[in-house]
């Protein structure tokens, strides 16, 4: 009696332990667990609400950049170029105030109080300018460099579907904005004229 | 004992040695690709040597097996397959020696130190912003994809089309594959005119397929109807852009992708050991417009 007793304890603890070993999932939900990885609209949304302002705020003045890279380019890129590449390109965040003095295919061009002419890009927003610009995203977190282009796509979408849509049709020639943005120069083949920014805010003053 | 002081005493004064393996030799921009890196190691002070894989995985095996053997310190490497390759690199890695790879990766991001590659998606992110400006955003196209087990056939075309599906104008009639081969872009290209004779624009993942797919149109008569993209920054299609029969491509940089590597390897053998596994080098688009700026394979100086 004793011994069956033993017996059915020893079954009942293997079979515990057994249970408590093994469990199942559905090969469904392991796979999309596997397949989701990185959360690049999550990254972006923390990057361009939370990181990006404090560093727009602190970005150059687009006249006084301009005129910072006409004195000495080499310092003027040093000091507020931004890339994840390694080549001649860097992305600088810039800040800035203008008339609109044109709108075409490419976006809305924008006549700054030094008489410079910027073209604020608000027709193809796409690119690294955004992701690079800040220097704030560090390329050594990254091992896989389709999350850092993933990074670019979700940035680049929060100011084609958010930012963009409630502002672009009230830009009209003449009027006087207030704006943000990156711009990304090559120093190999510097083009100041026409400058392109990738905006982050434009503000309607008058 | 005065033997094996001048034995030690010799073998001090001999260089290291660095080992530069290549995917082929049968492409001029990897034996561009492979001299420059063997000249930069030879030029910081290492012995080097250039092997090639004729685009064999198993031959690219027997590379790293005899260059183990011969005691290199370090592998500079142009890898033949995305998967394939690993297991070479791992073993490198297990007998102590570092691997660079060079313009193309690797599945895996452990094995290798570092990683330099051309930025190939943002380069074709480029390319899709240059294709839809251009096409004004309609229009029917073909694209030609390179070999499909590499990474960067992948790369260049999610890049363009992150940009050029969002235009709904623009409809894509035919994709498929030409290796990254100049005589299967012409093939290819005849082919799809056959079902789709009314295309306005090809989109090409190298400069090679670009090539074979503007003599394909340039037989069918259709050579100023269609607007050809490539990639790569070869010198052929850098003459078809400034005679305007070629579109765009986007340029590579093979010189500083291999003087990165060798100027990485360098490092390591002198002692640092944190590299960024992934290091992209930029990639620029050439148009007519700035065509002048560049030379094959890199900008003028």
């Amino acid at each position: 009696m004793r011994k069956s007793i033993k017996y059915i304890l020893w079954v009942a603890v293997i079979l515990v332990v057994a249970y408590s070993s093994v469990y199942f999932k559905k090969l469904s939900d392991v796979k999309a667990a596997a397949a989701k990885g990185f959360d690049a609209a999550a990254y972006a949304n923390n990057y361009f609400y939370k990181q990006l302002p404090p560093a727009i705020a602190e970005a150059p003045d687009v006249d006084k950049l301009i005129a910072m890279i006409k004195t000495d380019t080499s310092a003027a890129f040093k000091s507020y170029g931004h890339a994840l590449a390694i080549g001649t390109t860097r992305y600088f965040l810039v800040q800035g105030k203008g008339t609109i003095v044109n709108i075409d295919d490419n976006g809305v061009w924008v006549s700054t109080p030094a008489g410079n002419t910027v073209l604020l890009g608000t027709e193809y927003v796409y690119g690294n300018a955004l992701r690079d610009a800040s220097g704030l995203v560090d390329i050594n977190k990254f091992s896989n460099t389709m999350d850092l282009n993933n990074i670019s796509g979700a940035v680049d979408k929060i100011v084609r579907t958010k930012i963009l849509p409630g502002i672009k049709p009230q830009l009209k020639k003449g009027g006087i904005i207030l704006f943000s943005g990156a711009a990304g120069l090559n120093q190999a083949h510097l083009q100041l004229d026409g400058m392109e920014i990738t905006p982050v805010s434009i503000k309607i003053i008058r | 004992m005065l033997l094996a002081a001048c034995h030690s005493g010799h073998k001090t004064k001999q260089p290291k040695k660095i080992a530069v393996i290549v995917s082929t030799l049968n492409n001029p921009w990897f034996v561009f690709l492979a001299q420059t890196a063997a000249a930069e190691a030879k030029k910081r002070g290492y012995e080097t040597k250039i092997f090639d894989s004729q685009n064999n995985t198993a031959l690219e095996s027997d590379n790293f097996e005899n260059a183990l053997a011969s005691g290199y310190s370090a592998i500079l490497f142009n890898p033949t397959d995305a998967n394939g390759s690993v297991v070479s690199v791992t073993r490198a890695k297990a007998a102590g020696v570092p691997v660079f790879c060079m313009d193309r990766e690797i599945n895996s991001t452990t094995e290798a130190t570092a990683q330099i590659l051309s930025d190939s998606y943002s380069g074709c992110v480029e390319m899709g912003k240059y294709f839809v400006k251009t096409m004004h955003k309609k229009g029917n196209y073909v694209e030609i994809l390179g070999i499909v087990a590499d990474n960067n056939t992948w790369s260049r075309s999610k890049g363009f089309h992150s940009v050029v599906d969002d235009y709904p104008g623009l409809k894509m009639v035919a994709q498929q594959s030409a290796d990254f081969d100049r005589n299967k872009g012409l093939e290819v290209l005849e082919s799809i005119l056959q079902a789709h004779p009314d295309i306005d624009a090809v989109f090409c993942g190298n400069d090679a397929m670009a090539m074979g797919a503007y003599q394909a149109l340039a037989a069918a008569g259709k050579a100023n109807q269609v607007k050809v993209f490539g990639f790569d920054g070869a010198e052929d299609v850098i003459g078809y852009i400034k005679d305007g029969k070629i579109s765009a491509t986007a340029m590579q940089f093979p010189k500083v992708i291999a003087k990165t590597a060798a100027k990485y390897a360098d490092e390591y053998l002198k002692g640092k050991r944190d590299f960024p596994q992934k290091v992209p080098v930029a990639v620029e688009l050439v148009t007519a417009k700035n065509v002048d700026d560049y030379v094959a394979y890199g900008k003028k100086n």
